[in-house]
């Protein structure tokens, strides 16, 4: 093995499946199609890391990946379901146990991400942009117009504050 | 100003249960994928690390991928010790040459496993390094020290497949070893391996080799002791006296000492036990199973207070 970044990525993945986890939940809403998520980024993340050049952006391209397996994944599946069969309300797409998060699902999958990475994941708006690969400011504006839709209000200084 | 909703929200995202095999999955698709990059940059499968019987069977097919004859746990456990053994150690002994702050490296580590019906094998086998202060490689006690931890593997292995062979495959088991690095510092090395098979009942198997960082020799018990003392007399009395405090303390707590069969009782150690000191510089002893206590106690430790063996203790280890 020739890339010295491995041994990097798979110290991140180990602290960080737990996170990673989550997100994909946020997608797909149960529990083996989001481990499934999980594990086919780790091994993604482990076969590519090689082609990550600068280690400063193994975090956000560790969530960029997971991001990416999430929405192939739902795109995969939304296909097998083309056809006449009518994609049935599965009664598996609920959180568990928790009614407060399915105010979550009036977002569309990108204002879920980035509401999620920049509020649940604590991560700043610069990072967050370098995640979905959009400008800070789209970020913003995504972030207004996410907590408009789920009438959430926030100060101008919770929003944007940065630990 | 909170908005309470968004907190209960994100609370109760923060708190999406994570499934317990989670971890496990991660780490399987890692080494898949770490398996896969090594076979193909060697361009032939690496028999050391051929994964069995388990294809990936293309994307998002991971949940069949761990094959996890989950069930059979753990219940008993016992610990064997094959100590670092003589001619080679003390072959290099005699040259003896100091390596003062020695940095010593796991520097690669190989898989063995192996699965198919009911048997399986996953091993995970380190190589070290162990360098000079000046970054050179110091390379018998490398040699010594990989040499000794790849018998123990191989015969971990071979007995694996004898297992295999004899019951045609047919056989339930599993046997897993993995290892951690108990101490590091200026003058301790302590790889620690911890095997478990599990067949019938399971079993627990430790082996600890400890290394002299300014020697580069694998350490004996007694050589945390001055010459000629009776360190076996006084580590025993240790022992014996925390076998009693502990069984009146807690009644589930159980020895083989003070029992209705004396023939079996605890008397003293051998001095072939496994042992490691922990950073802070307390010798502990690592027992098998069935040699001082009921299988349900398992693999049992004990530490041993640096009291007890003050004044015969060799300079530099025990603290």
């Amino acid at each position: 093995m020739s890339t010295p970044l491995i041994p990097q990525v798979e110290e991140l993945i180990l602290t960080s499946y737990e996170s990673m986890y989550r997100l994909a939940y946020s997608y797909v809403k149960n529990e083996e199609d989001a481990m499934d998520i999980v594990q086919e980024s780790a091994y993604k993340a482990i076969k590519s890391a090689s082609t990550l050049r600068n280690p400063e952006h193994l975090k956000t391209w560790l969530w960029r990946i997971v991001i990416n397996t999430s929405i192939d994944f739902i795109r995969t599946r939304q296909e097998e379901f083309t056809g006449d069969l009518p994609i049935e309300p599965s009664t598996e797409d609920r959180y568990p146990d928790f009614d407060t998060i399915e105010a979550l699902n009036i977002l569309n999958d990108r204002e879920r991400a980035v509401v999620i990475l920049r509020f649940f994941e604590d991560k700043k708006i610069r990072d967050v942009a370098k995640i979905m690969g959009q400008s800070p400011n789209t970020i913003k504006s995504i972030l207004y117009r996410s907590l408009k839709k789920l009438k959430i209000k926030l100060s101008e200084g919770e929003l944007l504050y940065e630990r | 100003m909170k908005d309470e909703r968004f907190e209960e929200i994100r609370h109760d995202y923060q708190t999406i249960p994570i499934p317990a095999e989670l971890r496990e999955r991660v780490t399987a698709a890692m080494e898949e994928a770490k398996t896969e990059l090594a076979s193909s940059a060697s361009g032939k499968c690496n028999s050391a690390s051929l994964i069995g019987g388990q294809k990936r069977r293309g994307v998002f097919s991971w949940r069949k991928f761990l094959l996890r004859t989950a069930g059979v746990a753990a219940a008993a456990m016992l610990a064997i010790t094959i100590m670092a053994n003589s001619s080679e150690s003390i072959a290099y002994a005699m040259s003896n040459v100091p390596i003062l702050k020695s940095i010593v490296r796991i520097v690669t580590f190989r898989e063995y496993n192996h699965s198919n019906e009911e048997m399986e094998a996953n091993l995970k086998i380190p190589t070290v390094s162990i360098e000079d202060e000046n970054g050179q490689p110091v390379e018998n006690a490398t040699a010594q020290l990989n040499h000794q931890i790849e018998d123990y593997t191989n015969q971990i292995i071979e007995a694996y497949q004898n297992d295999v062979k004899a019951s045609g495959g047919e056989g339930a088991q599993s046997v897993s070893l993995d290892y951690e690095v108990v101490t590091d510092n200026d003058r301790l090395f302590t790889l620690r391996f911890n095997q478990s098979i599990v067949m019938a009942s399971g079993t627990e198997l430790v082996k600890i080799y400890n290394l002299d960082k300014t020697t580069g020799n694998l350490l004996k018990l007694e050589d945390l002791f001055q010459e000629g003392s009776d360190y076996i007399t006084a580590i025993s009395d240790s022992i014996k006296s925390q076998m009693k405090s502990q069984m009146a303390a807690d009644e589930s707590v159980s020895y083989f000492y003070q029992t209705d069969v004396p023939e079996t009782d605890f008397s003293q150690i051998t001095g072939e036990e496994n042992f490691y000191i922990s950073d802070s510089g307390k010798l502990t002893l690592v027992f098998d199973e069935y040699t001082v206590a009921p299988g349900y106690m398992g693999v049992v430790e004990f530490e041993i207070p640096t009291e007890a063996i003050q004044g015969i203790a060799a300079d530099g280890f025990v603290k």
